[in-house]
């Protein structure tokens, strides 16, 4: 509690982690801003998966991690012993790069997340699932069978299916770890547009590879490159004039 | 002209090569064959010896009646030997509603133990569970049945004496029940937990995303999508449950007539009527138990159907 | 709307307990069961039982003329456990057969006993020596009341003590063994793999080396698979009504014998047979085919050389599951070899296995529990090891595989 500044919504200071003797992400400092799109770029095994997990805590599932620094949250740093991990991740929702519903209805798989929190009253569930369709711009698609199967969606939808789920906690934070790269053009196209609409209500943090996607889409950049982050700035300004000659290299497809 | 010498023996060994390579290839077909025509053989004598019984006179006893040798409630009225009024209709019916219930106590609890040795269990303890498990599967059923006869029976009849009931030495519907959970318990872990641990993390980690619980994750998720493996580990549970003989011989006290739904109530199912009293028989009481086993396999065969058909409704997905 | 973490939680540690006691059911049972055999079946766990006939063999002798009275001592040991009479050289013991018949048992004979050397008054014209272990039914004698068995060991020294000659003496071997169905169950296994082996490994060679994938290999393939699902008494079933008959008319058998058994057992194990070894010939890898075919090698010749040894493990696995199925099978046998429990055995003869040896004892009047328990033992301890051995086998083969795979 003690020397946890806020800026933004997180605030992440001198994160070191480490996957057993493998030193992954070095010394860290990134501010994220509130009701802004961040964007994580960098070539693949460069530790930007590996730092939104932090977000979100979904590191602590792999046994050898080993997380040093802080992570403010809402003035507190998640990795303190007294954090109820799973409170969390409630309010940081997660989006995979592969769409990941659960074999069960789509009803259900938006029902989810509320009812392991005990909600059952079946009007409120319906409420809520309602919202996060509409929110995420499925609910005209799905509306007449919300019964059926969510793995008999496209990829689209089932990803879009996906945010939705995360929508239903009402979260403040979305993590999307590459959220469009196993999508066609077509539905990639309709999972930016809607991620520029959610930034009106939430903050996101995005993975992605596609440097277009980043340009598009975020209001702040941050490059990495073998565990550091080498840049981070407004995305107009990493793309047009970074610092970095290493971050111009990446950008501009010199090496990626 | 020694060298012309050589590459002829060379051809000759080519050639023979061919001819062995041919022979061998023959010879390992025709054990394919034979192995695979064994399921005709099984199927076709059975057959041919169970329909013995409907369609010759059975040295002077007269045929028996189809109809009413698969919906009738007494196994034998008249004496052995001097009629040929055997049904197994009852008995068909108390061997289903075995094996269902048999299913009910092995199923929750073989699925909740694999979910446990896959997910829940710290590694050592899991280890030696599933040792424990794999051990359990390797002993014979016979052993099962001595077990259920030395301590079941005994457990049973204390149990139904509590309720003041007289039962016949434990000999009971529960106590075979007992005998088959136990035993098929192994069988259904051992078939779930690969099916849970074989479920695709991505789809555990979204449910853990979004602050669900490991334990909330597990049961509503990662059964979830176990669904079909773990189906299957139950029909492979109930087609040992029909099968199973000799040690639900020792434990079902033998019935000769009327359905029983009654827990402590002796039994017989079509496995045990197969084996009673064979040591001393002969003529159509002794044929009529290939009829007994044609029907086992009948009603082995429609259960699997079926429940496989219900499985496809089950685990289906709509794919577009 | 998500104030219910206490209540959560509960329900977590609710589902979570149900694992828990559900994972206790197993350890229980294995428990229970391994508890149940060792204390019902453990006393009679010794050689004996392994060495000893099952039916008893009794005598009815008498003293030869001018037999001495050896007056002779004994060690401790023999007055503590037992009876000991000074007079004859000899100790009783009440005991329980493996019958579970209360008997007075021999437990030792001096040398210089005058029952060393009894003359047989039943057809026999050998001298019968009294040995120990051999279970006294009556001493009768000439002017005082006969010594019976059931009266104990006690009363039957005291009246031995009281006379110095006996009239005669009834006694019987042991009996209670499972000589003749361990036999049989080693014949079994034997024959058994003689017959499926060959079939098996050969036919699980044709579907992965030579068949192409097409239709009817698919539907070979599926036949096979299909035999796993028929229980084993419908093995039984056909095995009475083909192979009975077949060994019948071919030898001097009776009815079920040994080979008819071996035979149904060789057709209940050929899927799994082919199984095992189908799965261990997918991992030999394609290059060691090609690099023998293209050394000119022909397809017989590198199957056999290349193939085959590759694949030993499989096949051994493949063995020792057999093995443990054999000597676990029940319902199959009592059908195809029968229920008779004899000692001497031959191929052709009656005879029967451990596991229905357990079977027919259950369902005589009264059930024999402890020597079944015994027997039980016996075969649990079987499989047990064999499933070690398969374990084995299968880390050392895997360990070599992904050693040669990083190398």
């Amino acid at each position: 509690m003690s020397s946890c500044l806020v800026d933004g919504v997180f605030n992440v200071e001198g994160l070191n982690l480490y996957y057993g003797d493998t030193h992954a992400l070095k010394n860290v400092h990134l501010p994220i801003g509130k009701n802004q799109v961040t964007a994580l770029i960098g070539p693949s095994g460069c530790g930007k998966s590996t730092f939104l997990r932090t977000l979100n805590r979904m590191n602590d599932l792999i046994p050898s991690c080993r997380v040093e620094g802080s992570i403010c949250y809402r003035g507190e740093n998640i990795y303190e012993s007294h954090v109820d991990v799973f409170d969390l991740r409630r309010k940081v929702g997660m989006v995979f790069q592969k769409p990941n519903p659960f074999p069960m209805s789509i009803f259900d798989n938006i029902a989810y997340g509320p009812r392991c929190q005990g909600v059952k009253d079946k009007k409120v569930l319906q409420e809520i699932v309602k919202n996060a369709l509409i929110d995420a711009a499925l609910y005209d698609e799905v509306k007449d069978r919300l019964k059926e199967n969510a793995l008999s969606l496209s990829g689209g939808q089932q990803q879009r299916l996906c945010i939705a789920r995360a929508i239903a906690m009402a979260p403040e934070v979305i993590l999307m770890d590459e959220p469009t790269s196993a999508l066609d053009p077509i539905a990639t196209a309709k999972i930016e547009d809607l991620i520029i609409e959610l930034k009106k209500e939430y903050t996101i943090v995005i993975v992605t590879h596609n440097m277009q996607q980043a340009l598009r889409i975020s209001d702040m950049t941050a490059f990495f490159l073998l565990g550091e982050l080498l840049e981070f700035s407004e995305t107009e300004q990493l793309f047009t004039h970074p610092k970095n000659p290493k971050t111009e290299a990446y950008v501009t497809g010199r090496f990626g | 002209m020694e060298e012309l010498l050589k590459w002829k023996e060379q051809m000759r060994s080519t050639k023979k090569n061919r001819i062995t390579d041919k022979i061998t290839q023959h010879i390992f077909l025709g054990t394919a064959l034979l192995s695979a025509s064994f399921i005709f053989i099984v199927v076709g004598i059975i057959f041919v010896q169970g329909i013995r019984p409907f369609v010759t006179d059975n040295q002077g006893l007269g045929s028996v009646n189809l109809w009413s040798f698969l919906t009738g409630d007494v196994w034998l009225i008249g004496a052995t030997f001097a009629s040929n009024l055997y049904s197994v209709g009852f008995i068909i019916v108390s061997t289903l509603f075995i094996a269902l219930l048999s299913l009910l106590v092995s199923f929750p609890i073989g699925v909740l133990t694999a979910l446990f040795i896959a997910k829940v269990a710290p590694k050592p303890l899991a280890k030696i569970l599933r040792t424990v498990i794999e051990t359990l599967a390797a002993i014979p059923s016979i052993v099962y049945g001595l077990f259920g006869a030395g301590i079941i029976l005994q457990v049973v009849y204390d149990v139904s004496a509590l309720f003041g009931y007289q039962s016949k030495g434990g000999n009971s519907i529960i106590s075979v029940v007992l005998v088959l959970a136990l035993m098929t318990i192994p069988t259904i872990t051992a078939i779930s937990e690969v099916a849970i641990r074989s479920v695709d993390k991505t789809i555990e980690h979204g449910s853990l995303a979004l602050g669900a619980s490991n334990t909330q994750t597990n049961f509503k998720v990662v059964l979830a999508s176990a669904k079909s493996g773990i189906f299957t580990a139950a029909i492979l549970g109930i087609g040992r449950t029909l099968g199973e003989a000799t040690a639900v011989s020792l434990v079902a006290g033998g019935r000769r007539a009327g359905i029983s739904f009654d827990i402590f109530d002796t039994t017989s199912t079509l496995t045990t009527i197969m084996l009673e009293g064979l040591k001393e028989t002969t003529g159509l009481d002794y044929d009529i138990r290939f009829s007994v086993g044609l029907v086992l396999m009948a009603v082995i065969l429609l259960t699997n159907l079926l429940l496989n058909s219900v499985k496809k409704r089950v685990g289906s997905v709509h794919v577009r | 709307m998500f104030d219910n973490l206490k209540k959560r939680k509960l329900s977590d540690g609710f589902m979570q307990a149900l694992t828990y006691l559900s994972s206790t059911v197993s350890l229980v049972t294995l428990l229970l069961i391994f508890g149940f055999i060792i204390s019902k079946g453990s006393s009679f766990l010794n050689l004996n039982l392994i060495t000893e006939n099952y039916e008893s063999q009794g005598f009815v002798a008498d003293l030869y003329a001018g037999y001495e009275l050896c007056d002779c001592n004994a060690s401790g040991e023999y007055l503590e456990d037992g009876f000991y009479s000074k007079k004859w050289g000899i100790a009783l013991v009440d005991s329980t057969d493996l019958l579970g018949k209360n008997v007075v048992e021999v437990l030792y004979v001096h040398q210089d006993s005058p029952f060393q050397q009894l003359h047989d008054k039943g057809i026999g014209t050998d001298p019968i020596k009294m040995k120990t272990d051999y279970d006294i039914i009556r001493i009768a004698f000439e002017s005082h009341a006969t010594a019976l068995s059931r009266h104990g060991a006690a009363q039957m020294i005291e009246y031995l003590n009281a006379n110095d000659s006996i009239r005669e003496i009834e006694f019987q071997t042991a009996g209670g063994g499972i000589k003749g169905s361990l036999i049989t169950t080693l014949y079994l296994i034997g024959l058994t793999l003689l017959f499926a082996l060959p079939i098996g490994v050969g036919a699980a060679i044709y579907l992965n080396e030579y068949a192409k994938p097409t239709k009817s290999t698919k539907i070979i393939r599926s036949l096979i698979e299909t035999l796993t699902g028929v229980p084993s008494i419908i093995y039984g079933l056909m095995g009475l009504a083909i192979f009975v008959p077949l060994t019948v008319s071919l030898t001097n058998a009776t009815g079920g014998n040994i080979i008819s058994g071996a035979m149904t057992l060789a057709v209940i194990l050929l899927p799994i047979i082919i199984r095992t070894t189908e799965e261990s010939l997918k991992v030999v890898p394609d290059e060691y085919r090609q690099a023998s075919l293209a050394l000119g090698a022909s397809k017989t010749q590198t199957t056999f050389q290349v193939v085959l040894p590759s694949a030993i493990p499989g096949i051994m696995t493949a063995t020792l599951l057999a093995i443990g199925r054999i000597v676990g099978e029940s319902a199959a046998l009592v059908f195809a070899i029968g229920t008779a429990i004899k000692d001497d055995i031959t191929l052709t003869g009656k005879s029967t296995s451990l596991a229905v040896h357990i079977w027919a004892m259950m369902t005589d009047e009264p059930a024999n529990i402890e020597l079944s328990a015994t027997i039980a033992i016996i075969i649990v301890l079987i499989t047990i090891l064999l499933n070690i051995i398969i374990k084995i086998i299968s880390t050392r083969y895997l360990k070599r595989k992904l050693g040669s795979a990083y190398e």
